[in-house]
């Protein structure tokens, strides 16, 4: 197994609080959305808003338990610019924006903990 | 027609689950598998694909790079059960009504003899008026908003196994 490398500070972006994370920045902003919305058609008919969130619950309960199910195992990520990367996924925030894991195996060493900023990411798998 | 998948609710999404899903995402990948389910708040797409040895490869395509969403099939009886029974999913409470109403008399009795308010709504239990246990009455069975009063009956049903 790989011994972990020490954090490596890159140089700072332009932002203040750089690098994407920063909920103010215009980056942010525009990419990424806390939730989605409900659709036009509930907010007129509310039986129709009572099925959507019904439909609604139980598809994030489900997306819960997997991510439950995802907890400690090792992921491999599919990112952008044919980017993979293997890791032991730790969790998810609420809004799905950030995974924190362990052990991330870059090329440039294994990172012991990290954040992954789910933009960044295309897919993830993972064997149950 | 990037965000078209995004866009598309919970009452369109919930449609193609237990079907047998082709997505395109980022750049020309492509991913294949049974639709477990789509999270509402990034869209995102949680497909299974059985493998010969009986695991579960499980790939999660992020709602913001969905290109495109195809159904192939839908899934037979077998595929189902294969489905409902993996571990990603929540188990539903299998045990006959004699047993749940055993099991949960002998809760509220241990409860009690804890000197904790316990009533018994329907199937449920409901603990001093703020936390509700629903069957099968596992210490994972507990709902409530209170934290602590949540640990503490959590902790007391533990003993109890």
């Amino acid at each position: 197994m790989a011994a972990p490398v020490s954090v490596l500070r890159l140089p700072k972006g332009p932002d203040p609080n750089s690098r994407g994370f920063d909920p103010k920045s215009p980056r942010f902003i525009a990419l990424c959305r806390t939730s989605i919305s409900m659709s036009a058609a509930s907010e007129a008919d509310p039986e129709e808003q009572q099925r959507e969130q019904h439909a609604r619950t139980t598809l994030r309960e489900r997306f819960l338990h997997c991510l439950l199910a995802m907890t400690n195992k090792k992921v491999q990520f599919h990112m952008y610019e044919k980017v993979k990367v293997e890791a032991t996924f730790g969790a998810s925030d609420i809004d799905m924006l950030h995974f924190q894991v362990s052990d991330l195996h870059t090329p440039i060493g294994v990172q012991k903990e990290a954040l992954i900023r789910c933009h960044d990411v295309i897919s993830l798998t993972f064997d149950a | 027609m990037q965000d078209a998948w995004s866009h598309l609710g919970p009452l369109q999404w919930i449609r193609f689950v237990n079907k047998q899903i082709k997505v395109t995402a980022g750049k020309d990948e492509e991913r294949r598998g049974w639709l477990v389910t789509v999270d509402p708040v990034s869209a995102s797409l949680v497909l299974v694909d059985f493998r010969e040895d009986g695991k579960m490869s499980v790939d999660m395509v992020m709602g913001h790079a969905v290109e495109e969403v195809q159904v192939l099939q839908e899934a037979d009886s077998e595929t189902l059960d294969r489905l409902q029974n993996s571990l990603i999913l929540p188990k539903t409470c299998s045990l006959d009504a004699e047993e749940l109403r055993r099991r949960r008399a002998f809760l509220q009795t241990w409860i009690q003899k804890n000197r904790i308010p316990v009533e018994e709504e329907g199937e449920e239990l409901r603990v001093a008026g703020v936390l509700t246990i629903r069957a099968p009455y596992r210490p994972d069975d507990c709902c409530s908003s209170n934290q602590i009063i949540l640990d503490r009956i959590q902790k007391l049903i533990q003993n109890l196994n």
